[in-house]
C-alpha cells in the first residue's frame, strides 16, 4: 500500500465525493459505472482506497458538505468496502457492500428514470462477485460459505424493484442472468424449473428485446419472480435489450441438459449460438461444450474442423465412435474425460448415446453381410454380433446380446423382429436402420 | 464443492479420532433439512446443551401417563397409564423454536445412542404387527433426530446414528411391502420422505466435517443410495438431477465400488438394458442397495416384457423358462407378471408354458409393492449361518454383506468375488 499523505488522502476522497455526486446529479451512468466497479481494479479506486485507509475518517468529510452529506448513508457504506476491499478483507468487504447496495437501490427507486440501469448493473455484477470471494475465505478459514446465498436475496430484492411498469424493467432479465449464475454456482439450480417454464409459457419476455447477455436465470428466486412477472404481464420480451438473451438461453439451456430435455435444450442452446457475437470465441466454445452432446443425442454429428475450431477435443472420439460404430471407443472416451464430463454434468448424457453407437455397429454388419451375401444379408445372427463385439474387446454372452438386440428394436434404432428360437435378428427390408431426424431415441 | 477444511477453531481431534461431539456454531448449512429449524439465524444462537439423561424427558413422560398417551411398546405390564423410564421414548413434536426448548428436555449424545440402539432392537420384535413397530420407531427417531439438529450435533459418531436412522427407513421400505391395510400407502410415502431428508443431513455431515481426499466408512454405499433412489429422472424424490448431483463429488468417491456399481445400474436402466440390470443387481448389491432397487427391478422387468412381446418372432412364441431364467425370477412369478401386464400365456404342444408375442394388450403393470424375488444365477453360496435370517442388528453391523435372506423367501444372491 503506497504512502499517502494527509493532504493528498483529503483530496482524493474529496475528488470522488464530487465525482460521484455530479454523476447523480447530471445522471451520468457511465461514469457512476466507473466509480462502483472494485474489481476492475483500476488505479484510481485503488488510489483512493489507499487514501481511505490513512484517512480514516472519510464520514467527517461527508458529513461536512451538504451535497455529500445527501449520499451518506451510501457512500459509508462504500468506503467501508473499498477499505476492506483493498487490505484483503473480503468478507468484510462484502458486508459493507451488502448495506451500499441496499441503500444504493434504495436511492434508485427513487430515481424517476432508467438511466442508472448500467450502474444497477454493475452493482449486481460486483456483489456476486464479492460474494463468491467472500466465500472462498470464509472456506478456507474453516467456516461455512453463505454470502453467495445472501447475494442471491438481494439479487432477488433488485429483481423486485425493476419488476414493474415503466422504463426500468428492462434491466430485469440482466439480474436474472445474475440470479442464475449464482444458483449455478451455488449448486441449487433445481428451483430453476419453475421459474423458466413460467417466463416461456406465459410468453411475458419476448427475447427478441433482451440484452444479448442476459439469457440465463436464476432457478430459485427467479420463481416467484417469474410469477409475478407473468400475472402482472407487464414484461414485453420485445423491449429487453439484445445482448442479455444469449446468456440467458444459454443458462436455460444448459437446465433442459440436466433434465435432459433435449429438444428444448437443442432449441435454447442454438438460439445462443446464433445470436452470439462471433469474435466471442470463449462464449461460444461454452456454448457447444452443452450443445454437441444434446445435438449427439438428437443423431446430428458435428463436423471434426468445428471441435478444432473451438478445442473441443474431449468429443473428438466420442464423435468418431458414433461414426464407426465403435462401443470400445465410446467407452474409452469416456473413461478418458471422465472427470471433466462429470464436473459439466454432460457425461450421462454421453453414456446413452450407447445405443447409437450399436446401431452404428449393427449397420456396418449389415452392409459387409450385403457386400458378401446379398440374398442373406438382411439376417443378422446374433453369434456374428457376437463375434463382432468380441473384436471390438468386448465380452457379451449371447443372452445380453439378444437383449440389446431387442431394446434396439423395441426403441425403433432397428427396424424388423427377433427370432428367438432360431436366435436371428430379421431385419426389414425397407430402412432398417431409421435416422434419428432430430429426435431423441425411445421418446 | 462446499468442502471446508478444519480451521483451528475446531475444538476436538481428528474426524476419525475422539469421542465426543463439538459445537459447531455456524458451520451448518441452513438447508438441513430437519422439522425444527426455526430458530433463527443459526450464526448467532447459542446452541442447547442437553441434560435429559433417560430416553423421555420425565415431565414429558408424567403428562403422557395421565394423559393416556403411551404407545404400546411403553406401557408397563400393559397398563396404558403407567410407564417407566425404560420404557418411555421422547416423542416427535414440531416445536415452535429453539428459544422455547429446555436443557432438560433435550438427550445428550450418549442418551441418544443408547435411545436408538433401545429402538431398533424392537425392529425385530414379533408380538406386534411390522407397521405399528414401524409407526412408533418411525416417530421416536424423528425426535432423535430433532435433538441432534437441537443441539447442532456433528460428529462421527452422529455420522453413525444417522446411518442406522437411514437403515431402519431402507429396512422398513421393504417390510411395509409385505404389510396390508389403508394406511400402509401413505406410510410408505412418509417412510420415503423422511427417508430423504435423513439422507440429506447425512450428506451434509460429511461434506461439513471433510478433511480433504477423506470418505467416511460408508460413505460410498450411503452415496449411492441417492442415485438409486434418482435412476428415473421423472421421479425426483429429493429434486436435484443426477447430473448436477455428481458435480459435487469428490475424485475418490466417484471412484469407489459402491458409486461405480451404481453408475453401471445406471447406465443400464437408461440404456434399457435389463439384462445387465439384473445381472449387475443380482451379482454386486449390497442389501440396502437391494431395497432401494426393488421398484426399478420391478421397473425393468416389466419393461423387459414389454420389449419382447413387441419385437419377437409371432410364430416363436417366448417360452416362460427361458424368460425366467433371463429376468432371473421363478418361473410362476413370471407368469404372475405377465398377467400383470395384461398378457396371457398359454401352454405349448411340448407342455411347456409359453408367451405369445405381439399380443396387443399389454400395460404396465399398476403401482403397488408386488415384488418377485431376485434369483441370482451365478450363485457361490456363503455357508449355512449366513443364509440364517439377520437380526436387524446384526444387519447394521455388517450391512454391506451380500448374501441375505428376506422374510420367508429365501432370496440367494450371487455373491461377488
Amino acid at each position: 500500500m503506497a504512502y499517502v499523505s494527509m493532504g493528498e488522502a483529503h483530496r482524493r476522497i474529496t475528488e470522488y465525493l464530487n465525482r460521484f455526486c455530479d454523476a447523480v446529479s447530471y445522471q451520468d451512468s457511465s461514469m457512476l459505472c466507473r466509480l462502483l466497479s472494485f474489481s476492475s481494479n483500476s488505479p484510481s479506486l485503488l488510489s483512493l482506497a489507499d487514501a481511505l485507509n490513512v484517512f480514516q475518517d472519510a464520514s467527517s468529510l461527508i458529513r461536512q458538505s451538504d451535497k455529500f452529506s445527501e449520499y451518506g448513508e451510501i457512500l459509508a457504506h462504500l468506503f467501508r468496502s473499498l477499505q476492506s476491499y483493498r487490505v484483503g478483507n473480503l468478507v468484510e468487504a462484502y458486508l459493507a457492500f451488502e448495506k451500499f447496495a441496499n441503500a444504493f437501490v434504495q436511492e434508485f427507486r427513487n430515481w424517476e428514470s432508467a438511466w442508472a440501469l448500467e450502474a444497477l448493473y454493475v452493482v449486481c455484477y460486483e456483489i456476486r462477485i464479492l460474494a463468491e470471494k467472500a466465500d472462498k475465505e470464509l472456506t478456507s478459514n474453516g467456516k461455512s460459505p453463505e454470502k453467495l446465498k445472501a447475494a442471491g436475496s438481494l439479487l432477488m430484492k433488485v429483481f423486485g424493484v425493476l419488476a414493474g411498469k415503466g422504463p426500468k424493467r428492462v434491466g430485469a432479465l440482466y439480474v436474472t442472468c445474475q440470479l442464475f449464475k449464482t444458483y449455478f454456482k451455488l449448486g441449487t439450480v433445481n428451483l430453476c424449473r419453475s421459474v423458466i417454464r413460467s417466463i416461456e409459457t406465459a410468453r411475458i419476455f419476448d427475447f427478441e428485446e433482451f440484452p444479448r447477455r442476459d439469457k440465463l436465470g436464476t432457478v430459485n428466486l427467479c420463481r416467484s419472480v417469474i410469477r409475478s412477472i407473468e400475472t402482472a404481464r407487464i414484461f414485453d420480451f420485445e423491449e429487453f435489450p439484445r445482448r442479455d438473451k444469449v446468456t440467458y438461453m444459454y443458462y436455460t439451456g444448459r437446465l433442459e441438459v440436466f433434465n435432459e430435455n433435449f429438444p428444448a435444450a437443442d432449441t435454447k442452446l442454438s438460439y445462443a449460438l446464433q445470436h452470439c457475437n462471433p469474435k466471442r470465441e470463449r462464449n461460444i466454445r461454452m456454448i457447444l461444450k452443452y450443445l454437441i452432446p444434446v445435438k449427439l443425442s438428437l443423431g446430428v454429428i458435428p463436423k471434426d474442423e468445428l471441435l478444432q475450431k473451438y478445442n473441443l477435443h474431449e468429443y473428438m472420439n466420442v464423435v468418431q465412435a458414433l461414426r464407426k460404430g465403435d462401443l470400445r471407443l465410446l467407452r474409452h472416451a469416456l473413461q478418458e474425460h471422465e472427470d471433466r464430463f462429470l464436473r459439466s454434468g454432460v457425461y450421462l448424457v454421453l453414456e446413452k448415446l450407447e445405443l447409437q453407437v450399436y446401431q452404428r455397429l449393427m449397420k456396418k454388419i449389415y452392409i459387409i453381410q450385403k457386400l458378401s451375401d446379398p440374398a442373406r444379408a438382411h439376417q443378422l445372427k446374433l453369434e456374428v454380433i457376437a463375434k463382432a463385439l468380441r473384436w471390438l474387446e468386448i465380452d457379451m454372452d449371447l443372452d445380453e446380446v439378444e437383449c440389446i438386440m431387442t431394446i434396439l428394436i423395441y426403441k425403433n434404432l432397428v427396424k424388423g423382429y427377433l427370432a428367438h428360437k432360431s436366435k436371428v435378428v430379421v431385419l426389414s427390408k425397407q430402412d432398417p436402420f431409421p435416422k434419428l431426424n432430430g429426435k431423441p431415441v425411445g421418446s | 464443492m462446499n468442502r471446508r477444511s478444519r480451521g483451528s477453531s475446531s475444538s476436538s481431534g481428528s474426524v476419525g479420532g475422539a469421542s465426543d461431539s463439538y459445537r459447531r456454531r455456524s458451520d451448518v448449512p441452513r438447508n438441513r433439512s430437519n422439522d425444527n429449524n426455526k430458530g433463527g439465524d443459526s450464526a448467532d444462537v447459542s446452541f442447547i446443551v442437553g441434560t435429559c439423561s433417560s430416553m423421555c424427558p420425565e415431565r414429558e413422560r408424567v403428562t403422557r401417563e395421565r394423559l393416556r398417551d403411551l404407545s404400546v411398546f411403553e406401557r408397563l405390564h400393559g397398563n396404558p397409564t403407567k410407564s417407566s423410564s425404560d420404557l418411555a421414548v421422547k416423542k416427535f413434536c414440531r416445536t415452535l423454536s429453539a428459544a422455547d426448548v429446555q436443557a432438560s428436555d433435550v438427550r445428550p449424545l450418549p442418551v441418544l445412542e443408547e435411545t436408538l440402539r433401545y429402538l431398533l432392537s424392537l425392529m425385530d420384535s414379533r408380538e406386534h404387527p411390522f407397521e405399528v413397530v414401524h409407526d412408533f420407531i418411525f416417530d421416536r427417531t424423528r425426535s432423535v433426530r430433532q435433538d441432534l439438529s437441537i443441539q447442532n450435533l456433528a460428529s462421527e459418531r452422529v455420522i453413525h446414528l444417522y446411518e442406522e436412522i437411514v437403515i431402519f427407513h431402507v429396512i422398513s421400505r421393504q417390510r411395509l411391502q409385505s404389510c396390508s391395510g389403508t394406511s400402509i400407502s401413505s406410510m410408505h410415502h412418509l417412510n420415503m420422505e423422511q427417508l430423504a431428508k435423513t439422507l440429506t443431513t447425512l450428506y451434509n455431515m460429511y461434506d461439513a466435517n471433510r478433511k480433504p481426499d477423506y470418505i467416511y466408512e460408508n460413505e460410498a454405499e450411503f452415496r449411492s443410495l441417492y442415485v438409486l433412489l434418482h435412476l428415473n429422472t421423472s421421479s425426483g424424490v429429493m429434486g436435484e438431477p443426477l447430473s448436477l448431483w455428481f458435480r459435487k463429488l469428490t475424485s475418490n468417491l466417484i471412484k469407489s465400488k459402491e458409486m461405480c456399481f451404481v453408475r453401471k445400474l445406471l447406465r443400464s436402466y437408461r440404456n434399457g438394458n435389463y439384462r445387465s440390470f439384473l445381472r449387475t443387481t443380482a451379482s454386486e448389491a449390497t442389501y440396502l442397495q437391494y431395497c432401494i432397487s426393488e421398484p426399478h427391478i420391478r421397473e425393468m422387468r416389466s419393461f423387459a416384457v414389454e420389449c419382447i412381446n413387441n419385437v419377437c418372432y409371432k410364430l416363436q412364441p417366448y417360452p416362460l423358462l427361458r424368460l425366467s431364467q433371463y429376468l432371473m425370477m421363478k418361473e410362476m412369478d413370471v407368469e404372475s407378471l405377465c398377467h400383470e401386464c395384461g398378457l396371457e400365456i398359454r401352454t405349448d404342444s411340448d407342455g411347456s408354458i409359453v408367451l405369445p408375442t405381439k399380443q396387443t394388450n399389454f400395460c404396465s403393470p399398476k403401482e403397488g409393492f408386488k415384488n418377485y424375488d431376485l434369483i441370482g444365477i451365478e450363485v457361490e453360496r456363503e455357508s449355512d449361518d449366513m443364509l440364517s435370517k439377520k437380526k436387524f442388528t446384526e444387519i447394521c453391523l455388517i450391512f454391506l454383506i451380500r448374501v441375505f435372506k428376506y422374510s420367508d423367501s429365501c432370496v440367494l444372491v450371487g455373491t461377488y468375488c
